[in-house]
């Protein structure tokens, strides 16, 4: 299972971001999510939506081995053993795995707990295998 | 305090001081926010009298417990500030991605005092603030401004900004935010330009901490599911508020040629329907929005983009003034958003100027050289720009709104100026639709539509009736629809998926710690209705019952042609309106509020 | 076949209730409308197939139209 995402559906609103951030840090903040919205405007006015594919590759080169897999086969950040080394970023091919030390004290990224999708009013995200 | 930022911010431009205070627990108890701080604020901090464009008046800038929250439409923030364009009360609510990140950053409400010397910016990242150069930005669009901070500070940023308009001193000008949202209504772009700041920039990384966060994520995520569930969710969101347009149009209400008509025979040209399938490209939503109803438009005659046009816009800039065309009233869109100035107002002074033309009232003399005619798209074009610029006799006539150019030019031109209190009328006709008709007259900025929408109630009522309960019914919207923007939410998902507003009860009590009623918030609401009057009386001292009267368009010419030819409210109905609709209230015939009613209201003290 | 005219909000009570009615093919949107007692001023607008007709849209065989009711608008 995973998360999709079909961008031109996207408007953009960020209601998947607070969602997101609620539910890895238990707070309001866009600022702390693992979806990654990039906006194209004011051309060609667009917006562009990345998601976790659940590809593992930030977990194969964790050195602490804090990427783990959750019961719902995601890989999760555990917040304990993150040492901030930064080695998951680079090998994300969606940029959707963070590490911004000034915000949080761990790396984090998307564990499929389906929250998003279920503030999602357009329909652009959903989970599938 | 759960649910708010804490701080105030309190920027001098005159001397560069920037301050910090906590936010009042009793203006959180007794306003709540948004809207409500803002009427408190000006009506404390303002000196009675002051210059709207002169150092003593401010601009503030609030949100409110829901703004920044997970729940749905918490995007829209207040802009409450004494209008250059009707000398009383300004408060237009901005949607868009800026409330959240205000919010973030740790305010609940700015105040921006004083004039700077020189042309700046304003850049907020968390607690820290600065007040910047911006010399070199100083005379470019909103949207090139927005643009080079993106570039220039990131997507993370936020940011509102005015155009020529507003430094020009447009009265009406408006300001911008997210490449084509606007605080639109009342000239806060002029105030804004009066003070030399060219923008605000802001980013927030902090949380906001609320009263029960168990409770406020189910309730949150409930209000959420029943926008989800709702009947017509997914057409409300293909064609957004343009999908009223075809409506408005059948019974009468499109304004049309300068509002001497409700039905426009252009009018297919301009629907919702064909919007969506010749310009729109994307739906562009405010923060935290299920439905949204920006629609994001291409128009490839011109090679432009535009948030919009949504249906005011259609409405005053397309029917109004004859133009039958969706790409060009997109384009007119473009330019008025770009220059900094809003489509309402604008779209009313150029429909009387062309009314003026083909009347013989102005001459190509008095336009510049413009041909001025109904439907004349490169005209209109022209005309907008001179507007934002003060450019021309005719384009510094009309930049100072629809009430002075008519005063101004007389020859009878004062009886089609379309405007209440000289804020021009929003895209309704009301030539009959009495409750809607005493909506604009007695809203608090002005002509204005959406504080009591109430169109729908006066075709399922029966549209000419005058009768208590349909007064009754403008006094409720009036008391109740404003607590959006006082909560710092939108109000379309009540209004237009129709969900339980009740649901919004326990996601406020879980996130502010309060509990409160509708009845309880409507009670707050009729203090602010009320308050914002008292604003009105203090600004002018002859304010009363001659400022709540309707353009006489609307009692004195019945329509031509359309769905409402031959029909009229008459003026006698028109004061009869007005007689229940102070009675209701508690004011005195006058229409100022009785000692008695600001008593029961709590609102003596602060009156005196 | 005929059309299915689904009324929604406020619209069902012309209906007695019910959500949904049949009309034949072959009327207007707002003959449908007349022959229902839907008054066609409470009507916004009106979706035929997921797209936004005007109420002189002629019926086709099983057209599925929503008819959505006036609502508070912005
Ligand atoms: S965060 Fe990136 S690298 Fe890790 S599983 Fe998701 S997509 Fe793959
Ligand atoms: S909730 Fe949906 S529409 Fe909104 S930003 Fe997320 S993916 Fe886009
Ligand atoms: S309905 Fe429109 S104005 Fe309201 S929050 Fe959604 S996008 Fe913004």
């Amino acid at each position: 299972m995973r998360l999709y995402v079909d961008s031109t559906k996207c408007s953009g609103c960020r209601a998947c971001l607070v969602a997101c951030s609620l539910n890895l840090f238990q707070e309001n903040n866009p600022k702390k999510a693992a979806l990654n919205l990039i906006p194209h405007f004011p051309a060609p006015g667009v917006y562009e939506m990345k998601v976790c594919t659940q590809c593992g590759d930030c977990a194969a080169v964790c050195p602490t081995e804090a990427i783990k897999l959750n019961e719902r086969g995601a890989y999760y950040v555990d917040f304990d053993e993150c040492n901030l080394c930064e080695a998951c970023v680079p090998e994300c091919p969606e940029d959707v795995m963070y590490v911004r030390a000034e915000l949080a004290n761990a790396a984090w990224k998307c564990n499929l707990c389906g929250d998003c999708v279920a503030v999602c009013g357009t329909g652009a995200l959903w989970i599938a295998d | 305090m759960k649910g708010y930022a804490g701080s105030i911010l309190r920027v001098n431009l005159a001397t560069g001081q920037i301050s910090k205070e906590p936010t009042p627990a009793e203006m959180a108890r007794d306003y709540l926010g948004g809207r409500g701080f803002g009427i408190y604020q000006l009506f404390k901090e303002v000196p009675k009298g002051a210059d709207a464009l002169g150092p003593q008046n401010k601009l503030i800038i609030s949100t409110g417990p829901l703004s920044g929250m997970l729940i749905p439409g918490g995007g829209k923030c207040d802009w409450t500030t004494k209008s250059p364009l009707t000398g009383g009360y300004a408060s237009a609510s901005m949607g868009g991605h800026f409330t959240a990140e205000m919010k973030y950053a740790g305010y609940d409400s700015i105040i921006l005092e004083g004039v700077s010397p020189k042309p700046v910016y304003l850049l907020i990242e968390d607690g820290k603030v600065q007040l910047l150069d911006a010399a070199h930005l100083w005379g470019k669009g909103a949207f090139d401004v927005e643009v080079e901070f993106k570039h220039k500070y990131g997507e993370e940023y936020q940011i509102a900004a005015i155009g020529p308009g507003g430094e020009n001193l447009v009265l009406y000008a408006c300001i911008n935010h997210d490449f084509g949202r606007q605080a639109g209504r009342g000239g806060v772009g002029a105030v804004m330009g009066s003070k030399k700041l060219k923008a605000i920039v802001v980013r927030g990384t902090k949380s906001v901490e609320v009263a029960d966060p168990e409770g406020y994520r189910k309730a949150g995520m409930a209000l959420y599911k029943a926008c989800k569930d709702a009947e017509g969710l997914a057409e409300w969101t293909r064609y957004g508020t343009t999908v009223v347009t075809s409506w408005c149009d059948e019974v009468g209400a499109l304004p049309t040629r300068n509002f001497s008509a409700g039905s426009f025979e252009g009018g297919e040209k301009i629907y919702g329907q064909t919007m969506r399938k010749e310009i729109v490209i994307t739906d562009k939503g405010c923060f935290g929005c299920p439905c949204p109803c920006g629609k994001y438009s291409h128009m490839k005659r011109y090679g432009t983009y535009v948030e919009g046009p949504e249906y005011e816009t259609i409405g005053l800039m397309g029917s109004n003034l004859g133009i039958a065309d969706i790409q060009a009233v997109g384009e007119a869109n473009r330019l008025a958003d770009d220059l900094g100035v809003d489509t309402i107002s604008a779209g009313n002074c150029v429909a009387w100027a062309m009314e003026c033309y083909e009347k013989g009232i102005l001459t190509k003399e008095d336009t510049d050289g413009l041909e001025l005619k109904f439907g004349n798209i490169e005209a209109t074009f022209a005309l907008i720009k001179n507007i934002a610029h003060r450019q021309g006799k005719l384009g510094n006539l009309l930049a100072d709104g629809v009430k002075r150019a008519a005063e101004k030019i007389g020859k009878g031109s004062e009886r089609f100026a379309i405007q209440v209190k000289g804020m021009e009328q929003s895209g309704y006709a009301t030539h009959s639709a009495t409750s809607m008709l005493l909506a604009y007259m007695t809203c608090d900025v002005g002509a204005h539509h959406n504080r009591a929408w109430a169109i729908t109630y006066d075709l399922q009522v029966g549209r000419s009736l005058v009768v208590p309960e349909k007064v009754a019914r403008v006094i409720w919207l009036q008391n109740f629809r404003p607590m959006f923007d006082v909560l710092g939410a939108c109000r379309l998902q009540w209004v237009e998926l129709s969900i339980d507003r009740d649901l919004y009860v326990p996601a406020m009590e879980a996130i502010t710690g309060i509990h409160r009623t509708w009845e309880d918030m409507e009670a707050v609401g009729n203090r602010i209705w009320n308050l914002t009057r008292l604003f009105w009386m203090r600004e002018n001292e002859d304010f009363g019952r001659s400022w709540d009267q309707p353009s006489p368009r609307f009692f004195e010419e019945p329509p031509k042609t359309g769905a409402t030819a031959g029909q009229i409210t008459s003026y006698e109905d028109v004061q009869r309106l007005l007689d229940m609709y102070y009675e209701q209230r508690g004011w005195d015939n006058n229409g100022l509020p009785t000692p008695a009613t600001l008593e029961k209201l709590n609102l003596a003290q602060i009156a005196s | 076949m005929p059309a299915t005219i689904k009324a929604y909000g406020m619209l069902k009570t012309y209906l007695h209730g019910q959500n949904e009615a049949s009309v034949e093919h072959g009327l207007t949107i707002r003959q449908a409308l007349a022959v229902l007692g839907i008054p066609s001023e409470l009507v916004a607008f009106v979706i035929v197939n997921d797209e936004q007709k005007s109420k002189d849209y002629c019926l086709q065989d099983a057209d599925i139209v929503k008819v959505m009711a006036v609502m508070g608008g912005g």
